[in-house]
């Protein structure tokens, strides 16, 4: 192989392994896009709101359970 | 400089700094290859010395180059105080870099200092990425 062909292909190889050490480490970090950031947080406040009414939901249907048993 | 560093990397300083300082890490195992077949310990049938000398070169240019802006944006941002035994191998990491760079200079390529030189530098690449790094991206 001729000398300048393998200076190229040494030089594509240090490209790709530093190419390779960003995707490694930043798909460590997570989604870093606003985008998906803000579905994330979207999903984190649903889910939220979801158990709070499920406790509320909880907390009527007691109330209502010792009201009945207040009226018997 | 802070609010520079701050603005350049939009407030990811730490997260922009683990990932240079991976790319320094994975382009300092490359050129310990690149030396093993330069000082021909390793022979491979596609890669002669004398290119491998010549990328070995290219490539830690690179590296000083990197080197340099982690140890500033670190440097300004964090400290010296929160640093600990990191701001120690950084620093002995900068201070190889620049004996490597005066043996070259002054010795040439066929000093005998420099594969001795270039071994304890990837050793200190290595402990520096493992003590801020290697912490950060364990932790998370």
């Amino acid at each position: 192989m001729r000398p300048s062909a393998q200076i190229i292909g040494s030089i594509l190889v240090a490209l790709a392994i530093a190419a390779v050490a960003i995707a490694v480490v930043t798909a460590h970090f997570g989604p870093t896009s606003s985008a998906e950031l803000e579905v994330q947080e979207e999903r984190i406040e649903q889910r939220e709101e979801a158990r709070e009414e499920r406790a509320e939901a909880r907390e009527e249907r007691r109330e209502q359970a010792a009201e009945a048993r207040e009226d018997r | 400089m802070e609010d520079l560093i701050e603005n350049l990397t939009r407030g990811n300083v730490t997260e922009v700094k683990v990932v240079l300082a991976s790319v320094l890490l994975a382009l300092a195992v490359y050129q310990l290859v690149l030396a093993a077949v330069s000082y021909r310990k390793v022979r491979l049938r596609f890669l002669d010395s004398g290119p491998a000398t010549w990328v070995h070169r290219a490539s830690g240019d690179t590296i000083i180059v990197l080197a340099v802006l982690v140890a500033v944006a670190c440097l300004s941002y964090y400290g010296f105080e929160e640093g600990g035994a990191h701001a120690v191998f950084g620093c002995l990491l900068l201070g190889a870099l620049a004996l490597k760079v005066l043996a070259v200079r002054i010795g040439g390529s066929s000093s005998p200092l420099l594969p001795w030189i270039g071994i304890a530098l990837f050793g200190l690449f290595a402990a520096t990425w493992l003590t801020s790094a290697g912490d950060f991206l364990g932790a998370s």
